[in-house]
């Protein structure tokens, strides 16, 4: 992993390279060095014998199933927890941090996938957020917008200081938190999920200043999901299985197959399972038409049974929207919903969950489930009338068999039906909103990037599911921006731009490169380039 | 308690969330005999019946509320104007019997319904026009006391007769003897028809709660508003339904209150909320939402009433008392908090 030139004494950034007690980087150039970590919490052991080390200039990936020991990997490094056992050598000291505050002093910066911003503060507020450059008493304002803007030109990134956070896109939150980690003079970079909310293009902008912070000197850390996306920035990449180490590798020198199967202790043979259900000539539900003043307009698509449709696009383009406008959670200024050759009106979600449209939020915790209750209460929330008398008195025998009944189905994990759903891995959250919605046989159910966040194993298990309702006759709509996820599950692919559809593809003839152009407003173009 | 506190601290380490819950439950109720005991040692006249039906009959005003309190607090409300909508309740229903001649039963009807009304308008603000609770609540506080004050001339009304006072100074299974000179003596004071009627409401409303799908979307409202809603849940309706409870309790509060004093009060009730709030919140209810019992409350009620009578008894000027309750509300929020982190 021949990096770019590194400047580690004086770089752009302005990391300083405090010689720590005359042993600048002796430990064989490595900024960060951790050696058997351990850290046991009552009753679970989250580490042991963990390795992992880190070279100025290089983006050294994590890898590994939700609940292998990543998070907790990093709280450790970022002083969150304190290891039960181990060493932690940070340019070239022992080191163990107290607090996130003492690692941040010593340039260690963490950017959580919940990105940590206050939303009706300005950009520049949010980067010196408690640290505000002071004349006396007061804010020194101009200082602080004038560092703020040094931080974000330091990105090429085009955002206001003054612009308040709440009106900014996901992507652009991460690039303030970016800021704010330079504006530390951080070294070491810890980066959460970063682009599991981003769309192609926002993952480019941060790739490319992700390439620029390393040739700077700073190294990163880059936990994510998403392999396939990983050979263009990283250098090395570390599998943990169960809280234990199980191997580092150069990328270059390794596959994206080898590294699954390290991740998940056997080989997978395929990250899409075989489709299994052929679509017919009937139409389950047909939009005509649909509008929503300045959000979308004249959407129409057709899905048929046994058929997969995939929404494409960019994040905002409008997908999103549609689904929950058919759903009735957003009002429709115009247009029909027909499903199974009835025209719909619907005015609330309880309208739509009645007529048998589903829709599972790309958001689980914050619209999905109730997290703080327990599995089978989220499971039947739906479908209360059908597990209580005509009292409204719940018939709890039932309501137990139901939850165990879904459980078993969908093969959810999970100690009991009493567990707070906030307690499970992110696929078993996922299976628990699917079996809330077969239990209240919907016949058309809206997948808002279903996989998001949720580890290969369990994807698998959802895209096997999906094809599954397929096969009986329900109709799936899956709405992703990851684009392999398209066409490795879809029939069809409707591609949205800016809030109209520009195509809808045949999933077998297209390609990656085809869908981009449409969901970048050039599809058209194209057809005529064909025609 | 504090012994209580230490042994919760140290075991929730390694505890599942459900003994936690347990250890919650035994350390309110747990404090509540600590109270209790102290009490009984430093006063004699404190553990007898007498009293304890006397504590009974203080707890019900603040348990009554406290319930209503409670399914407002779980959807993630919160209702300021029970105080005020009691008073009001009261005088309304003072005023129908002595002004309109309505039969005693009807004119608390009407008071009862003053108060559902106040709930209604509280869940209306709410969930149509989208005011915070706070502030929806606060203008009712306001409002109802001002009506209550109006139509009364601000002036106590009495003369109600001996039947108005029935429903709050009557017992259930009274038994006096009359003695061979004539005089009576109490051998069993009975249980107080107000104590009766928090018994049964508290019952019905914690079945409602554990036990109906309306109970389960009163939760899950708390929980997330929004996947409620995605679920098909009528969150407007469900948020209404809690006011107008509240409202409805606060009515017949009043209506039980005013009944005691046999004179209907338009000041009566002032900081009653307060009260309310805290004995849901000693029980464990959560501000945040999505998490309270109605037996947590009534252990909360019971600790305020306790605490009132026996420090009391103990000749506790009313300023302490203040401050001692200041302080338990303190803490026990605390050791929720303990419980809840982590």
């Amino acid at each position: 992993m021949e990096s770019r030139p590194v400047e580690p004494r004086e770089s752009v950034l302005g990391v300083a390279t405090t010689s720590t007690s005359g042993l600048p980087d002796s430990n064989a150039g490595f900024l960060l060095r951790l050696d058997n970590i351990s850290k046991e919490f009552p009753g679970v052991r989250a580490l042991s014998n963990v390795h992992f080390d880190l070279r100025r200039g290089e983006v050294h990936a994590v890898c590994g199933e939700n609940g292998a020991g990543k998070s907790t990997l990093m709280k450790i490094i970022s002083g969150v927890y304190q290891p039960s056992g181990g060493t932690i050598v940070y340019k070239g000291e022992e080191r163990r941090f107290s607090s996130t505050r003492e690692s941040e002093a010593a340039g260690i910066a963490i950017i959580h996938q919940e990105l940590n911003l206050v939303p009706h503060l300005s950009v520049a507020e949010n980067i010196y957020l408690a640290r505000e450059p002071r004349r006396g008493f007061l804010v020194d304002r101009k200082k602080l917008r004038a560092d703020a803007k040094r931080c974000l030109d330091r990105l090429g990134v085009d955002i206001s200081p003054d612009a308040p956070v709440r009106g900014l896109s996901v992507a652009q939150c991460q690039m303030v938190e970016i800021a704010k980690a330079l504006s530390l003079d951080a070294e070491v970079l810890i980066m959460d999920e970063p682009t599991s909310s981003l769309t192609e293009q926002e993952t480019r902008l941060l790739f490319k200043v992700i390439r620029d912070l390393k040739a700077s000197g700073v190294g990163i850390v880059y936990i994510s999901h998403r392999l396939d996306e990983m050979a263009e920035i990283v250098d090395r990449v570390t599998v943990l299985r169960d809280g234990r180490y199980i191997a580092t590798d150069d990328f270059g020198a390794t596959s994206i197959d080898a590294i699954v199967s390290k991740m998940v202790g056997r080989s997978l043979e395929e990250k899409f399972p075989d489709r299994t259900s052929v679509p017919s000539d009937e139409i389950i539900l047909s939009a005509e038409g649909l509008s929503r003043a300045g959000v979308f307009r004249d959407v129409s698509f057709t899905l048929r049974r046994g058929e997969i449709l995939g929404f494409a696009g960019l994040m905002g383009a409008g997908r999103t929207e549609v689904a929950r406008a058919i759903f009735g959670a957003d009002p429709l200024d115009a247009g029909t919903v027909t499903l199974h050759g009835q025209a719909l009106s619907i005015t609330s979600p309880r309208d739509a969950i009645s007529a048998g449209i589903a829709y599972l939020s790309e958001d689980r915790k914050a619209q999905g489930l109730a997290i703080k209750m327990p599995v089978d209460v989220n499971m039947t929330l739906a479908n209360m009338e059908a597990v209580s008398n005509g009292f409204g008195l719940i018939d709890f025998g039932k309501h137990a068999r139901i939850a165990k009944e879904y459980i078993d189905l969908l093969n959810i994990r999970t100690p009991s039906i009493k567990q707070p759903v906030r307690l499970l891995s992110g696929g078993n959250q996922q299976k628990i909103i699917i079996g809330k919605w077969l239990f209240r046989k919907s016949k058309v159910l809206f997948f808002d990037e279903p996989t998001r966040g949720i580890d290969v194993g369990a994807k698998l298990a959802i895209y096997r599911i999906m094809d599954e309702l397929a096969t009986e006759g329900i109709g799936v709509v899956l709405i992703s921006s990851e684009l392999p996820e398209i066409l490795g599950m879809t029939d069809r692919v409707a591609v949205f731009h800016q809030g109209r559809i520009t195509g809808v593809l045949e999933t077998k003839k297209t390609d990656q490169e085809e869908i981009m152009r449409y969901a970048s407003g050039y599809g058209r173009r194209n057809e005529e380039r064909h025609g | 308690m504090a012994e209580i506190t230490e042994v919760s601290k140290q075991k929730s380490v390694s505890l599942s969330d459900r003994q936690k819950d347990i250890i919650q439950k035994f350390a309110a109720l747990g404090s509540l005999f600590v109270l209790i005991s102290v009490f009984s040692f430093t006063s004699s006249a404190f553990f007898t019946i007498d009293n304890g039906m006397t504590v009974a009959l203080q707890v019900t005003s603040i348990a009554l509320l406290g319930i209503g309190a409670t399914c407002v607090i779980i959807t993630g409300g919160i209702d300021l104007s029970v105080g005020s909508v009691l008073a009001l309740s009261g005088v309304v229903a003072a005023l129908a019997v002595k002004d309109y001649g309505t039969p005693v039963w009807l004119g608390m009807i009407i008071g009862i319904l003053t108060g559902s009304l106040c709930g209604w308008i509280n869940g209306f603000v709410v969930t149509r026009l989208r005011l915070p609770p706070f502030i929806a609540t606060l203008g009712m506080m306001l409002i109802a006391r001002g009506v209550a004050l109006q139509i009364t001339g601000a002036r106590a009304v009495s003369g109600l007769g001996e039947s108005f006072g029935e429903l709050g100074n009557g017992s259930f299974l009274r038994v006096v003897n009359i003695g061979d000179d004539g005089f009576p003596t109490v051998v069993f004071p009975g249980i107080p028809y107000p104590v009766i009627l928090m018994v049964v409401i508290a019952v019905a409303v914690s079945f409602m709660l554990n036990r109906s799908v309306l109970g389960r979307h009163i939760y899950a409202v708390g929980s997330n508003p929004d996947a409620a809603r995605l679920s098909g849940v009528n969150v407007s309706r469900i948020v209404s339904f809690t006011y107008v409870l509240s409202g409805t309790l606060a009515g017949l509060t009043g209506c039980v209150l005013m009944s005691r004093l046999v004179t209907a009060q338009p000041n009566e009730g002032v900081m009653y909320e307060l009260d309310a709030i805290a004995s849901a919140v000693i029980g464990g209810t959560s501000l945040i939402g999505g998490v309270g019992t109605i037996s947590g409350t009534a252990i909360g009620a019971f600790v305020i009433g306790i605490l009132r009578n026996g420090l009391n008894m103990n000749g506790v000027s009313a300023f302490t008392q203040q401050i001692i309750i200041g302080l338990v509300i303190l803490v026990t929020v605390w050791i929720d908090q303990l419980r809840n982190r982590r």
